[in-house]
């Protein structure tokens, strides 16, 4: 049961040829058995979830149906705040986030009908694309055991990638749901900022942070955008604009749309095999009738160096009590990356603030007046070795970070869409990954292009040998 | 109070990283018309979306 996606669950349950008691099993059954080697959730609610689904599948018998995700068993990373379950953010204090305002994204999930069967494990503070975790144990890579499963979302990559959950919940500040989606091999999306409410999730940047799906499917990611997204008066941020049937639009041909893959930057210090990939998406793409095109693009050091000092700038403040009380509980390398942001002027936080509007409406200016999306690489390499990127010294450990999240982070500093999508497998079985980023609020079509894409291709039906 | 001593005095690498950002940044605003905001972002982001 659990190599289906979470739409055939979906509908499953509906017709009631299966219960959701019997999903939530299913998976509680994987999770006993699988995560004593992922180590993907930080709290598993099995008693919760066993009595929602029986409450959800008497509600069903009565002939109510609470919405499209009724009786589907989903995981959230542990800085969304749940009533009811303690929320670590990946730190070792159990309860270091509370909220008055419960995660707006999972209320709307259970609103629809999904079950959760607890918090997922995560880098500690979201700070790093490993998913090393000193305190919660480090996530595996479902495919190949002491590889990362990428960060900070790694719980979520993990327990979806290996059917512990039919999907999940991960936040995105400079690549944390894209890069466990490339090194899991599963679906991610970062949609527009705004476009989903970040209000009772925990901030690591309130300007650079996304919230988004997690899924073995593009079906499933859009199905999930569409329950989660939309204006919430609990988050100023999040826009008015309405989101629109996506999954209606999901089938759509891509005849005649135009794509663009990158000269400069993107493709630079990255494996034949990631590189590959790409070139090889953008090939099945353009059978399908897409147009692609080379176009060089406005400066991506520019938006990291934008996004770093702002990240490092909000990441300190809002961070700043455990890291002045507790830095002895902090890992070496959060702890050296929240302490750069402390030493950051007013003056040189609110330039960058003005600069990066400049960035993204040139960006979006240049490239989308000429193309309507563009395709990178997601991750330079395959999933590498987690104890050669984790080892000390710290300097070296950070500057591994930076390398690794290269390709994702100036897309959080533009805000625009970016679906992340497996692009095959290296020779030794090993996830690569493609970006297909969109213009802002168009995450139907960047959608349509991943479904395009995911139909065409043979890797779909893989599933990690956990 | 140790340790907010030792975030108030940054030993040489952080000094070094801030000034790295701090700089680069600083050398791409000097040209900023008067005019831009932080909230300019948020306006290009809806200023960009497709109109359907």
């Amino acid at each position: 049961m659990t190599d289906q996606t979470l739409t055939e669950l979906a509908a499953a349950i509906a017709a009631r040829k299966v219960s959701a008691l019997e999903a939530t099993e299913a998976c509680l059954a994987r999770v006993a058995k699988l995560d004593p080697r992922l180590r993907a959730f930080i709290t598993l609610d099995g008693d919760g979830a066993r009595a929602r689904a029986r409450a959800l599948d008497a509600e069903l018998a009565a002939g109510r149906r609470r919405g499209p995700l009724h009786g589907v068993p989903l995981a959230h990373k542990d800085l969304c705040h749940i009533p009811g379950l303690p929320t670590s953010c990946g730190t070792r204090t159990p309860e270091y986030f509370t909220s008055e305002v419960e995660c707006t994204a999972v209320a709307r999930l259970h609103a629809a009908g999904a079950i959760t069967l607890g918090k997922l494990n995560m880098t500690e503070l979201a700070l790093g694309p490993f998913g090393d975790n000193p305190h919660h144990g480090d996530v595996d890579n479902p495919w190949k055991t002491g590889h990362v499963s990428g960060g900070s979302s790694s719980g979520s990559g993990a327990a979806v990638a290996a059917g512990l959950a039919f999907g999940a919940l991960g936040s995105d500040t400079g690549g944390s749901i894209r890069l466990p989606a490339a090194c899991c091999g599963i679906v991610g999306l970062k949609p527009t900022y705004g476009r989903v409410s970040r209000a009772g999730a925990m901030a690591l940047s309130w300007s650079l942070d996304h919230l988004g799906p997690m899924t073995r499917s593009v079906r499933d990611a859009t199905l999930m955008l569409e329950v989660i997204a939309g204006h919430d008066p609990h988050d100023a941020t999040s826009s008015r604009r309405p989101v629109g049937a996506l999954s209606a639009r999901l089938d759509a041909p891509i005849r005649g749309l135009r794509l663009a893959l990158p000269e400069n930057y993107y493709f630079e210090g990255v494996t034949a095999e990631a590189r590959g990939a790409v070139e090889a998406a953008a090939r099945t793409l353009e059978s399908l009738g897409a147009r692609v095109e080379t176009l060089r693009l406005p400066d991506p050091a520019a938006l990291i160096d934008v996004a770093g000092l702002l990240a490092r700038a909000e990441s300190s403040t809002i961070h700043a009590r455990i890291a002045r009380e507790r830095a002895h509980e902090l890992g070496d390398a959060v702890r050296a990356r929240l302490e750069i942001g402390f030493h950051i002027s007013a003056h040189d936080y609110l330039q960058a603030g003005r600069l990066r509007a400049r960035l993204t409406r040139e960006f979006i200016d240049e490239v989308f007046g000429q193309v309507d999306a563009v395709l990178t690489p997601t991750i330079p390499e395959p999933p590498p070795v987690r104890a050669e990127v984790t080892a000390p010294p710290v300097d070296d450990i950070v500057r591994r970070m930076g390398r690794f999240s290269r390709l994702t982070r100036p897309f959080n500093t533009l805000g625009v869409p970016v679906l992340a999508v497996p692009a095959g497998f290296t020779r030794d079985g090993l996830p690569l990954g493609l970006s297909i980023a969109g213009r802002p609020f168009d995450e139907a079509t960047v959608l349509r292009l991943g479904h395009a894409w995911e139909q065409a291709g043979d890797w779909r039906a893989r599933r990690p040998l956990v | 109070m140790t340790e907010q001593r030792a975030w108030q005095n940054p030993p040489r690498h952080v000094q070094v990283d801030v000034a790295a950002l701090a700089g680069a940044v600083e050398r791409m605003a000097g040209d900023l018309a008067l005019a831009e905001e932080p909230s300019g972002f948020a306006v290009a982001l809806e200023a960009g979306a497709p109109r359907d």
